[in-house]
């Protein structure tokens, strides 16, 4: 039995560093052509990401990104087909071509740069913080020694990190909730002291549970901007991409499918 | 009424994922799982090795992390599969580990007299087994399958990770969209129904091998 598990462990240490190794050089080509052949470009979103992709009571995809990528596919002569991915796999998802896009209210952030391309920017965010309507946090250097939830694998998180502010919340670091949800769960039961988040998410959580049970500070975790992730060998198709954009947002598509969700035109 | 009513696409939705894969996997895995023990308890060392060695590697590791493996991992080495399929082979492989260890144990728990007694009657070795050995068996590996299954209506929910919409992600999807818990309690009560329909259909099968008595 020793030696089995011995071997076992060996087997898995030297997958490992195959995978180590594969994954760092998968410099493969350009992938138009084969889109264009198959016809449908599958983007990947997060399906409990409200307001910006997610699926609605009887089932269907619905969102303020899932417009948008409808109708800037349908202008490069293709169809959108949408994927749910798990967020947390997202890069991975991208690059191993399961997805042909990730869309869903992506945050352009250098880490992420380094794994994917960017379009150019189309929406403005920020990473705001919302506390209880009754709190004492009334500002970012109150949030010290406080218990702070955001979500995992977010740019929420990654904003936290970059201030370095994380280690002054109690327990040293923020509390990782899956969906941003749990995270506003867990501030309603009063075990949260606060919750960072993407203030598109925030606004409309706090639409759906009433707006005088939270307070935005005025403060934030800075200004990010959403940008559609594309595979970094992808060329043709970021450019195809980013000019489908620009034409929607200069002949108003875009502007209306704000309208439809937002009341208002927040696109950049 | 009307509130529950409008959830309840997306929730049959999500029931479907949860139970195409309870029973394809349940079909899956109980024939491997009989087939890893015929195996695990043949006299064959090499052939025993293998078996210990796929049964503690599968119950040695997260099926989560089976899961990512079998659908990230294999394309790495040129093996391509889709969701559905990539889940439902982890799943497979996974319970099919855990039903094999039942099985043995179900198998061991006879006592050697009755082998002993079956060769002085002059059966056969095939015709102990199925005729003598396996009646027991199938009696005393139900309760602890039975278990197995269960926790397999509620392990389906892993299937998130591959993006497969199952009842527990189309309530969390609903829990985001309304701010509010009722799709989760929705979904528990889903679980609870279909576990007691499991039971039951256990509790039948335990009274219809009552015998020996």
């Amino acid at each position: 039995m020793k030696k089995s598990l011995f071997g076992v462990l060996l087997v898995l240490l030297s997958f490992t560093l195959l995978f180590g190794c594969t994954s760092g050089t998968d410099e493969s080509e350009d992938t138009w052509s084969d889109l264009e052949e198959r016809g449908t470009i599958i983007v990947g979103f997060d399906d409990t990401f409200v307001p910006m992709g997610f699926k609605d009571g009887s089932g269907e995809i619905i969102g303020f990104d899932v417009d948008l990528a409808k109708e800037a596919i349908s202008r490069l002569g293709l169809e959108a087909q949408f994927q749910p991915i798990d967020w947390n796999l997202k890069e991975t998802e991208l690059n191993s071509k399961n997805i042909d896009l990730i869309w869903n209210g992506y945050t352009i952030t250098d880490e992420r740069k380094e794994k994917v391309n960017f379009t150019k920017p189309y929406l403005d965010n920020r990473q705001v913080i919302v506390v209880l309507s009754g709190s004492d946090i009334d500002a970012k250097a109150d949030l010290e020694g406080s218990i702070v939830a955001a979500q995992n694998a977010s740019s929420a998180l990654a904003a936290i990190q970059a201030e370095g502010a994380g280690e002054t919340f109690d327990g040293g670091e923020p509390i990782l909730f899956d969906t941003y949800n749990d995270a506003f769960m867990d501030l309603e039961a009063g075990r949260v002291h606060a919750v960072v988040a993407d203030e598109i998410l925030a606004r409309y959580y706090i639409a759906e549970r009433g707006e005088e049970k939270y307070k935005v500070l005025e403060e934030d975790f800075g200004d990010e901007e959403y940008g559609v992730g594309v595979r970094k060998s992808d060329a043709t198709l970021l450019e195809k991409l980013n000019d489908a954009l620009d034409e929607m947002k200069s002949d108003g598509s875009a502007e209306a499918i704000s309208e439809k969700w937002f009341g208002e035109n927040i696109i950049k | 009424m009307d509130y529950l009513l409008s959830m309840a696409p997306l929730m049959l939705q999500g029931l479907q994922t949860t139970l195409w894969l309870f029973f394809l996997t349940a079909l899956g895995s109980i024939p491997l799982g009989m087939l890893v023990t015929i195996l695990r308890l043949s006299k064959y060392k090499p052939l025993q090795k293998i078996m210990q060695t796929y049964i503690l590697l599968m119950r040695g590791t997260p099926l989560l992390l089976q899961l990512i493996f079998i659908f990230f991992g294999l394309p790495i080495i040129g093996i391509v599969i889709n969701r559905e399929t990539a889940a439902l082979i982890a799943f497979i492989l996974n319970y099919a580990a855990y039903f094999a260890e039942i099985f043995r144990g179900g198998i061991l728990s006879i006592d050697q007299g009755q082998y002993e007694a079956s060769t002085v009657l002059g059966l056969s070795k095939i015709q102990t087994f199925f005729g003598i050995i396996l009646p027991q068996v199938v009696k005393r590996v139900l309760p602890p399958g039975g278990n197995e299954l269960i926790t397999l209506v509620k392990d389906t929910s892993l299937a998130y990770i591959l993006g497969l919409g199952d009842v527990l992600r189309a309530s969390r999807t609903l829990t985001n969209q309304q701010a509010s818990l009722i799709p989760l309690f929705l979904a528990g009560a889903i679980y609870l129904l279909m576990v007691g329909i499991v039971t039951f259909g256990l509790k039948k099968a335990e009274t219809k091998f009552d015998y020996y008595r």
